[in-house]
């Protein structure tokens, strides 16, 4: 943490920041939320691992968000013109909490919606399950028609 | 290619299936069933007369609250086997045991095998040549529905949500169900430790899909509750491999 609160804060790649925002984000960003927070907490889990190429290390900070959920900020960390971490603070809640990702892959995360379909599958991945609730599960089907 | 080999049977109060595409020694199966009774009886927290209930703390029992200690550091404290105030590894047990049951059969000679225990799937090799496995990912708001398909070689498949059993899982931090979050799908080489990260990111509710974006080796799938699905790189892919149109691909970071 202390070695990015001393990079040096450069021009932040804005659209960069815009893209990761979209992938977060539910809803446009509240533009009432209150002032960006500046004592930014110790991040809980940090995973972020060094970066694999050389350059200037730069970071640059998003608008606050307001989810459903949560009020979040989103902070990126250039290394050179590699994305090289994410941090999501959330603001609200118990606390502020910090959540650190890696960002070697674009997107981090891809967001689409829930639809419901069906297909031939061989096999249901689903939340547990009991013997008794089993004869109403898609996975009995699935065994009855293996016979 | 239909099974050589397929059987349900009920274990830990939940059905298990095994399906074997391979000849295999005929024992094989009996034995990876044993294999599972075995767990149960040592690690059910529903059994009194089981060895964790006893307090009893053999090389296995050991072996077993070891890993369940350092997926509570990998997680960050978010897979508390104490969670709900009590001693409870079932969280990871039930994907171990499957991993331990497709080791024997593997042992046997089994490389083609699906296996499946209250809605934990471990696939390995191919459903047939040149075909992967397809593994539905259940609908958490439609119970005859499937919110995704993966195609899949070589890859467990854990589910965490809150449409099952209730509202079994909590916040270790808090006491309480989280919020915002209907599933949570990790896939990955190991059963018992996508369990274990599935009931882990369900906990952490909203924050979860920013933290699976984090994994080494594991990829995820999450269901919010206002109907947004957010999944890591690697799920694309074994989307895609379901339909056949990659047939060969496999995720870079398996």
């Amino acid at each position: 943490m202390s070695l990015l609160r001393r990079a040096v804060p450069a021009a932040v790649a804005t659209a960069a920041v815009v893209a990761l925002l979209a992938n977060v984000r539910s809803r446009p960003p509240d533009l009432s939320a209150k002032p960006v927070v500046s004592d930014v907490p110790e991040p809980r889990r940090v995973s972020a691992r060094p970066a694999t190429v050389a350059g200037r290390v730069r970071t640059g900070t998003g608008q606050i968000i307001t989810t459903p959920f949560s009020v979040i900020q989103v902070r990126v960390t250039f290394t050179g013109k590699q994305l090289t971490r994410v941090e999501t603070v959330e603001l609200s809640g118990n606390g502020p909490r910090t959540q650190a990702i890696n960002a070697h892959a674009e997107p981090i995360l891809r967001e689409e919606a829930l639809e419901a379909g069906s297909a031939k599958i061989d096999v249901v991945s689903g939340a547990t399950y009991t013997s008794e609730s089993y004869r109403d599960s898609l996975q009995s089907a699935i065994d009855a028609a293996r016979g | 290619m239909p099974p050589v080999a397929s059987r349900i049977e009920h274990v830990m109060g939940i059905p298990v299936g095994i399906d074997v595409r391979d000849e295999i020694a005929r024992d094989a199966v009996d034995r990876a069933f044993a294999h599972l009774r075995w767990v149960d009886a040592t690690f059910s927290t529903y059994r009194r007369d089981s060895a964790i209930s006893r307090g009893e703390r053999s090389p296995a029992v050991a072996g077993v609250l070891e890993r369940c200690e350092r997926l509570g550091a990998e997680t960050g404290g978010w897979f508390d086997v104490r969670a709900t105030g009590r001693l409870d590894p079932s969280g990871f047990v039930k994907g171990w045991a499957l991993d331990g049951a497709a080791a024997i059969l593997a042992g046997a000679g089994a490389r083609n095998l699906c296996l499946h225990a209250g809605g934990d799937v471990l696939v390995r090799g191919e459903r047939a040549p040149g075909r992967a496995w397809r593994v539905g990912i259940q609908h958490p708001l439609r119970r005859d529905r499937l919110a995704a398909v993966l195609g899949a070689r070589d890859l467990a498949v854990a589910t965490s949500g809150a449409y099952e059993r209730g509202q079994h899982i909590v916040d270790p931090h808090t006491g309480k169900p989280p919020v915002g979050v209907l599933s949570v799908t990790v896939a990955g080489p190991d059963l018992g430790t996508a369990d274990a990260y599935a009931t882990a990111a369900f906990a952490m509710g909203v924050d979860g899909p920013a933290w699976t974006a984090g994994l080494h080796g594991y990829d995820a799938l999450t269901i919010l509750a206002d109907g947004r699905v957010l999944s890591t790189p690697g799920i694309s892919q074994l989307r895609a491999a379901s339909t056949g149109l990659s047939n060969s691909s496999r995720t870079a970071s398996m």
